[in-house]
């Protein structure tokens, strides 16, 4: 079986899989249908302030597994119903900022700024129009580059990276998410140590529980799902409560919106005058996608800067300012947000590493289904057996491919028709979320102290936010610590009994070193 | 160790049938929580879960399968030794969990907490290397760690990493002896070079028969089904080996006729090639190995008893 074949085998596996139903005496795959719905949903999530992609792929997770149950067929349905929702929510978070000033998801703040002077403008559809063919060529173009360096970056890391070398990347890769995630590195690190902290209760070698207090409770760890829901969801849903809902209950921009344009389709010269926006956002975007840690939200703040400082020095004077409603700031912003999605799964993919909170659902997924280990043992290109990972990495290419059409067909219409869902009470919306999540965890684990541990994370998630720290290095940490786990001690014993094996190997030294410079520099940025 | 086995097979076989009668009766009081030992997806976590789904079809019993994993399967005991005995908790593990581990942790469980209810398969365990690099037995190996070569040696249990102690002891030679969490990671440890040979409990079959893997050795008492020319451990001057099975297991005082009707059911399924559950035994892990009643229990014991000599063998 040559590379061709298994790009082959992961298309066939989307489309011929499992058939939810039959269209004219053809089947539809199963997996096809939960791609399509996960992207719808994500519209409706990321369109609804308070909401987001994150929200709906932790409710969702669950529930799709005690529907698909464990078995290696459940992966593609699932991840592709993921992938559906991250791909949705960067779309759908532009619609409140165009048409109410109030961005859907935090990564499309920047489209406030030209959206709604758009919209005032009498402009909103010809702005939401702009908002997609940014939001969707970005996406494509991230997903181009995806595909193409996934694989190779596996193969190089397992071609030249030994386990001591794998311990360090590990290492560097949390000390580069502490540094550049949240307020400052100090902060950082301490959300990552907690995160190791916790996810090192109960687990290890030895046969004695470690850090379980001598608890039947605490034996068995704490389950991965209540720790990233709790910190992430509850978290942010106690935060959002306890900033008092009254001053966020309208959309702000809820002023009379002036008559709008009749709705008409983007000309040919408009898309020409914005695509090398577009294309320099997209790049900029997925450059920081594929770093982990730094989220869409940073991708969206550098595409907009970087366009404005350019239309600045470039534009005539009498063109439209950023600012003021400028059609070039929207798809800077859009296009960059956009173009992280693609980019964050190639940590995720070729070394097993979330990089933002979209990734960590998606190894939530991987891990509590089986079957799938994301890392560089995925990119086995075994030609006398077929190596089943390889197909599932290709078949979710094959699924986010099917999601960009989706968003290129349908998307646009679909999102335009979302305004009304900017006016759903939070009030309402919250506890409704902290209820199905926590029914989620219960559905998943089956055992109240779950429930118990969501709600103690939840808490421990509201407190981070308070003091201004960010929670994606405890999570990620908590992710990622029994990997560096084993691989430290597979390391130390492979390398038989050296201590300094951190240290041996020059490349292991490097990313060492680098992972001191990463936070000094942090430091030194924020003084 | 081979006669004490037969002796057990027999044993198991009578007992089943002087209780099949009684078993055709028993039905569970409510649904069965069955706790799984092993990482969702596996082929372990599939062989449990292709056994509950045909019990439910068979006999319409309900059956909810739960991962309970770590600590080599002593976290499941924990539970289920203070789980309610009537038949509704239920564990799927390996006897090593109730022998080596139970007995290395020290942590007031012991066989007798437990009803064994029946083992469903062995293992093929193997000493496995990629057959690229020359070996063909594992005397190639023990020649080129004599050579100077540092060899890393992946075990995926405590009780594997002190047989592979205990191999290198008795050839001579000191091996890397590294721990990884399951056969899998052995095998992707083994192909992508991190590895330089391993425990693989028949995982290794498609690629021993592709000819990209090699058996080197039986870590069993007897010689592999797949590579018989291969010798075993007590060839290579160990007195120890891997033998072990799968087993379902329930908390102490089970009642006879639960015990009865529930291995019954599962060995008629696992026998059964038309089964999901039976084509994957047979196909993964040598076909069906049914031990049941007082013949396993006394199996579990004496596993436990024995552990204490590889423990004292491998800490010198």
């Amino acid at each position: 079986m040559d590379a061709l074949g298994y790009v082959w085998l992961g298309i066939l596996a989307v489309f011929q899989g499992p058939e939810a139903f039959a269209l004219l005496g053809v089947g539809v795959s199963v997996t096809l249908v939960m791609v399509c719905a996960g992207f719808l949903l994500g519209i409706v999530a990321g369109a609804t302030p308070g909401l987001g992609g994150p929200i709906a792929m932790a409710i969702s997770l669950p529930i799709l597994i005690s529907a698909f149950g464990f078995t290696p067929d459940a992966l593609l349905p699932v991840m592709g119903f993921l992938i559906g929702i991250m791909k949705g929510a960067t779309i759908g978070g532009a619609v409140p900022a165009i048409l109410f000033n109030t961005p859907g998801t935090p990564d499309s703040y920047m489209t406030t700024l030209d959206g709604y002077p758009m919209a005032m403008k009498g402009q909103a559809r010809r702005a939401l129009r702009i908002a997609h063919l940014s939001s969707a060529s970005g996406d494509t173009f991230s997903d181009i580059v995806l595909i193409l360096c996934a694989p190779f970056l596996a193969l190089m890391v397992e071609a030249y990276l030994d386990l001591p070398e794998k311990t360090a990347l590990l290492i560097l890769s949390l000390s580069f998410i502490a540094a550049v995630v949240g307020g400052s590195p100090g902060k950082g690190l301490i959300s990552a140590g907690l995160g190791l902290l916790a996810v090192y209760v109960g687990t290890g070698e030895d046969f004695y529980p470690r850090l379980s207090m001598g608890t039947q409770t605490l034996n068995r760890g704490f389950p991965i799902a209540a720790a990233v829901l709790g910190v992430l969801i509850l978290g942010t849903v106690f935060h959002q409560m306890a900033q008092g809902h009254a001053d966020r209950l309208r959309p702000s921009g809820d002023a009379k919106t002036p008559d709008q344009d009749a709705d008409r389709a983007l000309s040919w010269p408009e898309v020409r005058a914005l695509m090398p926006t577009i294309l320099r956002s997209s790049v900029i975007g997925t450059v920081i996608g594929a770093l982990p840690g730094i989220g869409s939200t940073l991708a969206a703040t550098i595409g907009y800067t970087s366009a404005k400082a350019r239309h600045d020095r470039h534009s005539p004077p009498d063109a439209t300012a950023f600012g003021t409603g400028a059609p070039r700031g929207i798809a800077a912003t859009e296009a960059a947000n956009s173009s992280v999605s693609g980019a964050n799964l190639i940590p995720v993919l070729s070394l097993g590493i979330p990089g933002n909170t979209a990734a960590v659902f998606l190894i939530l997924a991987a891990e509590s289904i089986g079957g799938f280990n994301p890392g560089p043992s995925v990119f086995r290109f075994t030609t006398d057996q077929v190596n089943p990972e390889l197909v599932i990495a290709f078949g979710l290419f094959t699924c986010m491919f099917v999601a960009n059409l989706m968003n290129w067909t349908v998307g646009g219409v679909f999102m335009r028709s979302m305004g009304f869902l900017a006016r759903v009470p939070r009030h309402r919306l919250l506890p409704v979320v902290l209820v199905l999540t926590l029914t989620a965890i219960y559905v998943q684990e089956t055992r109240m102290e779950a429930v118990w541990f969501t709600l103690g994370f939840g808490v421990l998630g509201f407190g981070m936010r308070l003091v201004g720290m960010s929670p994606l290095p405890f999570v990620i940490a908590f992710i990622l610590g029994a990997k560096l786990e084993d691989s430290a001690r597979q390391s130390f014993s492979a390398t038989g009994g050296d201590p300094w094996f951190l240290f041996t190997s020059p490349v292991a030294a490097v990313f060492m070193a680098l992972s001191v410079l990463v936070v000094v520099l942090g430091a030194r940025r924020r003084p | 160790m081979k006669d004490i086995f037969k002796t057990l097979l027999g044993a198991a076989a009578v007992a089943l049938a002087a209780t099949t009668t009684l078993a055709a009766d028993w039905t569970p009081p409510g649904p069965i929580k069955l706790m799984i030992a092993f990482r969702a997806g596996g082929g372990a976590d599939t062989q449990a879960r292709l056994i509950a789904e045909e019990l439910e079809k068979r006999h319409g019993w309900k059956i909810i399968p739960e991962q309970v994993t770590g600590k080599g399967g002593l976290n499941l005991a924990a539970v289920l030794k203070d789980a309610p005995a009537d038949g509704t908790v239920i564990g799927m593990a390996v006897t090593e969990t109730f022998g080596y581990n139970m007995a290395a942790a020290d942590a007031g469980m012991k066989p007798g907490d437990f009803t064994g209810i029946t083992t469903t398969a062995g293992f093929q365990m193997g000493v496995v290397s990629l057959s690229s690099k020359g070996w063909t037995t594992i005397g190639d190996a023990v020649a080129a760690a004599k050579g100077g070569e540092a060899l890393r040696f992946g075990a995926m249990s405590p009780r594997l990493a002190d047989l592979a102690y205990l191999l290198g002891k008795a050839q001579g030679v000191t091996f890397n002896i590294v721990e990884v969490r399951g056969g899998k990671a052995v095998m992707d440890g083994v192909n992508a070079g991190d590895l330089d040979l391993g425990f693989m409990a028949g995982i290794q079959s498609k690629g021993v028969a592709a000819g990209d893997l090699v058996n080197l050795a039986s870590a069993l008492s007897v010689p592999l089904n797949q590579t018989p020319d291969a010798p075993t451990f007590a060839d290579l001057g160990v007195d120890f080996n891997s033998d072990g099975q799968f087993l379902f297991a329930g908390p102490a005082g089970m009642s006879a006729e639960a015990q009865a009707a529930m291995s019954a059911a599962i060995a008629e399924i696992i026998s059964d090639p038309d089964t999901g559950a039976g084509a994957l035994i047979a196909k993964a892990f040598g076909g069906p190995l049914i031990v049941s009643g007082a013949a396993l229990q006394a199996q579990l014991a004496a596993d436990f008893d024995a552990s204490g000599a590889l423990l004292a063998a491998a800490s010198e």
